[in-house]
């Protein structure tokens, strides 16, 4: 059945170096990346801290290029930011001159063809992020996951092809983070999103992806995918079985690797 | 309203107090000749019959509408100006830089010269009077508005525009949909400033030689003698000064494009 579904994104021998200021030999950030997502599908890319997985997010988002290698969405070549490759940032960049419901407006509104059914759009995603009685507030007067819910569904209301998510939940205390992350896989659940889901987490990653891809201290380099087999829904409770217990352990082998 | 607050804004009226009254007790009987200072009752009666004409006490009475309208006109057109060459060539200064290496070291070898320094040139071009006016409000009013806005347009955050890009901007929206707002705070910040440099440079150009404005009645009162018209007329100008800058943000806050700054 999973291989029926079509590849929404793709990633050939991706290479990314950068230039350091006062030093000779760039620093090599990403190697011979390989990556791909199914439409639907929910993946985690997992790194230590420093492995170079923002940088690759940014070259899928298309706000970097590649030194080398080939990405694609739904086969088009990956060259600008696009509104079908939507991206969470680890920070939830509002414009705080525009209140929820305008944040989450604004790429609707740059759009021609649903141009009139915005508002009802946007209505309906925030209902669906939690945010009811909050579209008048302006970014400064909410929360933190508050704000990261607004940006969730600025992005999710322009239904993207991929959702690409940059540590979006790193920033948040635990509890806010649990229940994001219950409210995320809710909303996956009914509207089935393809999500690239990029965390240092390795709870988090075991808990609401079907697969994960570990990378490599830098250069980063992809070691290993595990597709995850625990059953959905995933309770919390999952975290104290044995069996994600022995799995958290080895991925947590491969990072320290 | 907290009680320290209040025990705040009462502290403010203190000093005014002592000054108004270290300015009578100078002005009683054997003080001050009231050539050199007036009486603040004196100035009161002059400066309400400046603007109503009941009691006819200088040859200005019931002129104030007629000057201020002069005065507001000038400010108006030459700070007008200002912003209209100031804001866009300061937004491209920030975001281009093509127009930043072009414009900017320009821009700024002209800024060192005092706005005062070009009068005499202003003179031998445009004469004496109205066009010398209008040309040393804008010139002055030009730079704070050029440079803040390029300041402003230079510092938004790059996430800001990342996220624009990804929700679907071109570059022409993210420029008016991003980067214009998202400037708002330190541009405003110039319009402000520039503001108040065009009622400076207002009461300079109108010193040398108008018939009609606030400026115009101070050198006129000078020479013939009416010390309390030329307080007066400071009064007014920096009275219109306060209000002119109060409709400034007033304006920009009721087109929310402060809500950065608004926070409650």
């Amino acid at each position: 059945m999973k291989l029926m579904q079509r590849t929404n994104l793709s990633a050939d021998g991706i290479n990314k170096s950068f230039s350091r200021p006062g030093e000779h030999d760039p620093l090599k950030v990403l190697e011979d990346i390989h990556f791909e997502i199914r439409e639907g599908e929910f993946v985690s890319i997992l790194g230590p801290s420093g492995c170079g997985k923002s940088t690759f997010l940014n070259i899928l988002a298309g706000f970097e290029p590649a030194d080398s290698g080939h990405a694609a969405c739904c086969g088009e070549h990956i060259r600008d930011p696009s509104p079908e490759r939507a991206v969470v940032f680890q920070s939830p960049v509002l414009f705080p001159w525009l209140n929820v419901k305008d944040n989450i407006l604004y790429g609707l509104k740059l759009r021609k063809d649903v141009r009139n059914e915005a508002e009802e759009i946007a209505s309906e995603y925030i209902r669906a992020v939690g945010l009811d009685g909050f579209w008048d507030y302006y970014p400064s007067q909410l929360s933190g996951g508050m704000q990261q819910r607004t940006a969730l569904a600025r992005a999710l209301v322009l239904r993207p092809k991929v959702l690409l998510m940059d540590e979006p939940f790193a920033a948040l205390d635990a509890q806010t983070r649990y229940s994001m992350q219950q409210l995320l896989l809710g909303l996956w659940e009914n509207y089935r999103h393809t999500i690239v889901f990029i965390t240092h987490d390795v709870e988090e990653a075991l808990l609401l992806s079907d697969r994960i891809c570990i990378m490599s201290k830098r250069p980063g380099r992809m070691i290993e995918e595990i597709a995850v087999p625990f059953e959905r829904p995933r309770p919390l409770s999952l975290t104290g079985t044995q069996e994600f217990s022995m799995l958290k352990g080895h991925i947590l082998g491969r990072l320290m690797d | 309203m907290t009680v320290s607050n209040w025990k705040m804004d009462y502290i403010g009226f203190v000093l005014p107090a002592l000054i108004f009254t270290a300015w009578y007790l100078v002005t009683l009987e054997g003080g001050v000749p009231a050539y050199l200072i007036p009486s603040p009752s004196n100035l009161v009666r002059v400066a309400v019959d400046f603007a109503t004409g009941h009691a006819n006490l200088t040859p200005y009475a019931g002129t104030l509408l007629v000057h201020t309208l002069a005065s507001v006109q000038r400010v108006a057109m030459g700070f007008g100006l200002a912003v209209a060459v100031g804001l866009p060539l300061g937004f491209l200064t920030g975001r281009m830089s093509l127009a930043k290496n072009s414009l900017d070291p320009t821009v700024h070898l002209i800024r060192i010269i005092p706005g005062i320094g070009w009068l005499p040139i202003a003179i031998v071009w445009f004469g004496v009077g109205e066009n010398t006016t209008l040309f040393l409000i804008s010139l002055a009013a030009f730079f704070p508005i050029y440079v803040n806005a390029a300041q402003g347009a230079s510092s938004v955050p790059p996430l800001l525009i990342r996220a624009g890009r990804m929700l679907g901007a071109n570059k022409l929206m993210i420029f008016t949909t991003v980067i214009i707002p998202a400037s708002m705070p330190s541009t405003l910040a110039g319009l402000r400033l520039g503001l108040g440099i065009s009622w400076a440079y207002l009461v300079l150009g109108e010193l040398t030689g108008v018939t009609c404005g606030l400026g115009a009645v101070m050198m006129d009162a000078r020479m013939l003698g009416h010390v309390e018209m030329i307080l007066v007329s400071m009064i007014f100008i920096g009275l219109f000064g306060r209000i002119s800058d109060m409709i400034l943000v007033g304006s920009f806050k009721r087109l929310d494009l402060l809500r950065e700054e608004n926070k409650e």
